[in-house]
């Protein structure tokens, strides 16, 4: 087996991100990218072993390390609980709503019966943010900023929340885009309820 | 039931039926047409498209669903905390059984491509604002306090699922969950929920003033 490079693997994802844009993942196959790139087959296989995990290398990777670092930004020694996570929030779904990460996600749903995707999607972007969300619950519970109840739980309430408004509007396709306005409103009447589901009496 | 409206249901229970078995991609008008019988002509007099008829059978099978749903919404106002968690549990059963997990994933696979995202967001839409109106009557009696009743129904709806939908959606998990899951589910949502919409004697007091919550901006201002 030859030895892999960076350029080759830069060069594949390059390819790949301009078949995918052009006739989208259905239509797009492994030899449509390995003509654009030259170069065998197998070498193409070697490098990436689906089209499922090049398409996320291309596509997902970069919203999902966008995410996680919104996401490992969240302070728990924060003063103010409310500012911070009304911050996240609003960074969080910025990068949520945006086009790619829209056509991402629907994707991940459309194919997961097919497909790895879903699973990878989850793997890879759900379940990590989740973890990051979860601890950053932990240690504010711990300070007793909020009332002690399972973080887990706590997260997915907030995440969910936080898309409550607008994420079914985006993904069943009734509005475009969302406007930062609205993304904060939406933020605001999420964290409010959160913080009045979760605080201490 | 008159001829035509026996041909529409025939339609509806064939059409539901691929539609289940082959997905939406899977299933053609002339598929539908040859287990119906009669033409073509006369399946498109019934609906235009096979996005509006699979919308129809989909919602058709959730709106006979909800109906039962709802009913659970209407039999003990005095304790919401009851009614939300029965109400809350037989929800997500549903929405979490392999087939309604299915619609929903053909619709947001199929919105970028058609109106049907669109078609069944107003389904969903009409649906929920009988939930708001629960939210409503228990707004108005002092059981929760005043706010946006069809913005509480967004916010009980994600605590809902919450936990549960998205491994399905994904394909994650394909077991749907069963009833003492979506119970453990639904109680912990609504007991969020409840907190989060108490009335607090200050705000039972208060009116809508220059404290009233902000009004969300409609659909087409966002």
């Amino acid at each position: 087996m030859k030895t892999k490079t960076e350029s080759k693997r830069q060069a594949i994802i390059q390819a790949a991100a301009e078949v995918f844009r052009e006739v989208g993942f259905d239509r797009a196959s492994m030899s449509d990218i390995r003509e654009r790139v030259g170069g065998s087959k197998a070498t193409l296989y070697n490098y990436f072993p689906s089209k499922e995990k090049l398409f996320f290398e291309v596509m997902h990777h970069a919203k999902e390390v966008e995410l996680e670092a919104i996401t490992g930004e969240l302070n728990a020694d924060a003063g103010d609980l409310k500012r911070e996570l009304v911050r996240f929030g609003q960074k969080f779904l910025a990068v949520l709503y945006s086009a790619d990460a829209i056509a991402v996600r629907r994707l991940s749903i459309a194919e997961s019966r097919h497909s790895d995707i879903g699973r990878l999607s989850f793997e890879q972007a759900v379940a990590p943010i989740e973890k990051q969300v979860t601890e950053f619950l932990r240690r504010v519970m711990k300070r007793e900023a909020l009332r002690t109840a399972d973080p887990k739980i706590a997260a997915m309430h907030l995440l969910s929340l936080l898309e409550s408004e607008l994420l079914q509007r985006v993904l069943l396709g009734v509005i475009d885009g969302v406007k930062p306005e609205a993304i904060n409103g939406a933020v605001r009447r999420a964290v409010d309820v959160f913080l009045s589901g979760y605080e201490r009496r | 039931m008159s001829k035509s409206d026996s041909k529409r249901q025939a339609i509806l229970e064939n059409a539901y039926r691929l539609f289940r078995a082959q997905g939406f991609d899977g299933t053609s008008m002339a598929h539908i047409t040859s287990e119906v019988g009669g033409s073509k002509a006369t399946l498109y007099s019934h609906f235009p498209s096979k996005e509006e008829l699979f919308v129809e059978c989909m919602m058709a099978a959730l709106e006979n669903y909800m109906s039962d749903t709802l009913k659970h919404l209407d039999a003990s106002r005095s304790d919401p905390e009851t009614a939300l968690r029965n109400f809350g549990t037989s929800v997500l059963n549903f929405i979490c059984s392999p087939e309604q997990v299915e619609v929903r994933r053909l619709m947001i696979a199929e919105a970028a491509r058609s109106g049907t995202g669109k078609l069944f967001f107003d389904k969903i839409a009409a649906l929920r604002s009988q939930i708001s109106s629960f939210l409503a009557a228990c707004m108005a009696s002092g059981l929760l306090r005043r706010d946006d009743p069809d913005l509480a129904a967004d916010h009980l709806g994600a605590l809902l699922e919450a936990e549960i939908l998205e491994p399905l959606l994904l394909h994650v998990r394909e077991a749907a969950p069963d009833e003492e899951e979506t119970a453990l589910a639904a109680r912990r949502a609504v007991a969020a929920f409840l907190r989060a919409y108490a009335p607090t004697t200050a705000r039972m007091k208060a009116p809508a003033g220059p404290n009233a919550p902000v009004r969300r901006l409609p659909p087409h201002e966002l």
